[in-house]
């Protein structure tokens, strides 16, 4: 049994009052540490509770922030692909002064910081910045911009490295079928889509999950900016478990739905393959 | 149709192309010969201009190609097929057309009729991935014909098929070249394939071309060592011509005396070339208009194919082919004592 209120013998941890019915003092024997783990595990458990109910009876605000997380996010990624596919293709493909230079930046791309992205978009959106014209700052607009720029070099990266896996002479063959450029790329695109399917589920994946940009970018507004990870963080700072665990099985439940429709188109290309 | 001129590629420490004057006359068959590593498909992917040469004329369809500005033009007059048939994951009939498609062609009436020409008429709507190796090296030449091209450039297209599948394709494609005069240039290391196909043939070794000419010439009269043992000459032994009387040379060859046919003098230091199939073998001599008969030691015997190589020692070492069935009515064994006997006219000599 754990021993409640009993703060001589308590050796650590006061939570505070929430709205959990978990309330109040928990401490720990010195010599039973195991009573305490336990009784924190049910605080969860209980949270965990609440927020399966909540997740059930969805209300218009969780929506909102459901609907604005999904449409930034597939938006953003969709513009990065657009951008990346090619622009990997070309890297991989021609043939440039400082290719090996272009492609570490690219690949140092991959692993941007989320928070420097969030910081120089600030800059150049913000007022005196020179994108300050646009407007975009703490809009969706601008929450879009950020995560191109994070998920732009993972989708680059991706698809070079994918192109450059595939055989020179297919693509040689490709060329002296007669194709343009264009029409090459089209193909190359068209044979390599399992990795491209990859490095599209990996853009997405790294935007989704992303707090820190559009956290600065959007200014979580609610109703404006406000979307799944910026919310969850919102709730956990306010003590609101129940809601912040909801949120973040929205978010993964989401995240979970949109990589098994692709991975069923992925899988579905090797099952013909 | 196709002139070069001091063609020159260098990729230090591996390979130095230099072909320093090459003709080839329209809708004949130019094949290049050679082991791995020659230069064959370098030599074939400057010409699709996708290796740029250090230096050199390449005169095809009148103009100098490598200071062409648009390749595509060029590239859409000529044909590739590479070793391996590069097929896309679509039907027969869309991996047929796709040349087509590409050059925004619409009318598909020569995808039916290259389907027929190649035999694959019955597969057009079937997935190319599930096609068998043999019919998919099929689909991949059909393509490179779609679009009749002017010149086409074969890329050892049989490497991985069966022989017979092989041999009946061989001739559909020299059927298909020949009715339509088309250029080709195809690269082999298969000497069968190319006597198959080629109005002329070239020997490459090294980036450079050591003989050219046509089949015949090639394999019965080598002019190097190394041509030579490229054709499958497995008997080459240095020797003296130590006599002459018309046009018959008496060559000391090791300990061996050979009469040969030949050109050279008294006193010239030749190689002798002794193709195997040339070489019969006999238990016993009866009288013949062949005037080499020797008596040979059969050092080895050893399955080659369908065939069997011997390795007999006559006064020099002599490799000669023989059948399954003629080993086993002569009885032929290891240390045995039989005679080799071959023509005159059989010999080749090459000038040292």
């Amino acid at each position: 049994m754990v021993k409640r209120n009993s703060e001589n013998n308590c050796s650590f941890g006061i939570i505070k009052e929430n709205s959990f019915e978990t309330r109040g003092r928990f401490c720990i024997f010195q010599n039973r540490p195991l009573d305490f783990i336990l009784k924190n595990m049910i605080y969860i458990f209980e949270g965990f509770k609440k927020g399966v109910v909540l997740l059930f009876n969805l209300n218009g605000e969780v929506l909102a922030i459901l609907k604005l997380s999904l449409g930034i996010s597939i938006f953003a990624t969709f513009i990065a692909v657009c951008i990346g596919l090619p622009l990997g293709s070309i890297i991989a493909l021609k043939k440039f002064p400082f290719k090996k230079i272009v492609i570490a930046l690219v690949n140092t791309g991959m692993g941007l910081p989320p928070v420097v992205v969030g910081l120089f978009v600030v800059l150049f959106l913000s007022r005196n910045g020179p994108l300050g014209f646009l407007q975009w700052l703490y809009t969706p607009k601008g929450m879009i911009l950020a995560q191109v720029i994070i998920a732009t070099p993972i989708i680059t990266g991706l698809s070079l490295a994918a192109v450059q896996s595939f055989e020179p002479r297919f693509y040689r063959q490709i060329l002296a079928l007669g194709a343009t450029t264009r029409q090459s790329i089209c193909i190359l695109i068209k044979e390599i889509k399992l990795s491209i399917l990859a490095a599209i589920i990996a853009g997405f994946g790294s935007i989704i999950s992303e707090v820190g940009a559009v956290m600065m970018v959007g200014g979580n507004i609610k109703g404006q900016t406000r979307v799944l990870t910026t919310a969850t963080v919102l709730e956990t700072h306010m003590g609101n478990f129940d809601i912040a665990i909801a949120l973040g099985l929205v978010l993964l439940l989401m995240s979970f739905i949109v990589n098994l429709a692709l991975t069923f188109i992925q899988q579905s290309k090797v099952k013909q393959e | 149709m196709i002139k070069i001129k001091d063609l020159k590629l260098d990729f230090p420490g591996r390979l130095s192309l230099f072909i320093d004057k090459l003709a080839i006359g329209k809708g004949k068959v130019f094949t290049i010969i050679g082991p791995n590593g020659a230069g064959k498909s370098t030599f074939l992917n400057i010409i699709a201009l996708f290796q740029e040469p250090d230096k050199g004329v390449i005169e095809i369809f009148g103009d100098n190609i490598l200071n062409l500005r648009d390749k595509l033009i060029f590239r859409r007059k000529i044909s590739f097929v590479f070793s391996r048939p590069y097929l896309f994951d679509e039907t027969v009939y869309n991996n047929i057309a796709l040349p087509l498609r590409l050059r925004g062609i619409r009318d598909f009436k020569a995808v039916d009729e290259t389907l027929d020409l190649f035999r694959i008429g019955h597969l057009n709507a079937n997935k190319a991935p599930t096609l068998s190796q043999g019919e998919m090296h099929r689909v991949a030449l059909a393509r490179a014909f779609v679009t009749k091209p002017e010149l086409i450039l074969l890329d050892e297209p049989f490497l991985s098929l069966d022989p017979i599948y092989k041999e009946s394709l061989i001739n559909d494609l020299r059927g298909v070249i020949k009715s339509n005069e088309i250029t080709a240039i195809f690269v082999s290391q298969v000497q069968t394939e190319a006597l198959t196909l080629a109005d002329t043939i070239a020997v490459m070794k090294a980036g450079r071309i050591l003989q050219q000419g046509n089949p015949q010439d090639i394999f019965t009269m080598p002019d190097s060592k190394e041509v030579a043992d490229f054709i499958g000459v497995e008997t080459v032994v240095e020797g003296t011509i130590v006599k002459k009387e018309d046009n018959l040379c008496f060559v000391k060859a090791k300990d061996g005396f050979l009469e040969v046919v030949s050109i050279y003098n008294e006193g010239d230091r030749v190689l002798v070339c002794i193709r195997p199939e040339d070489v019969v073998i006999a238990r016993h001599i009866d009288p013949s208009s062949a005037r080499n008969h020797f008596k040979a030691k059969i050092i080895d015997i050893k399955p080659w194919g369908l065939e069997f190589k011997l390795n007999l020692y006559c006064g020099f070492n002599l490799i000669a082919s023989v059948t399954k069935q003629s080993v086993k009515n002569l009885d032929l064994k290891i240390e045995d004592e039989v005679f080799a006997i071959f023509k005159a006219t059989a010999i080749h000599l090459i000038k040292r």
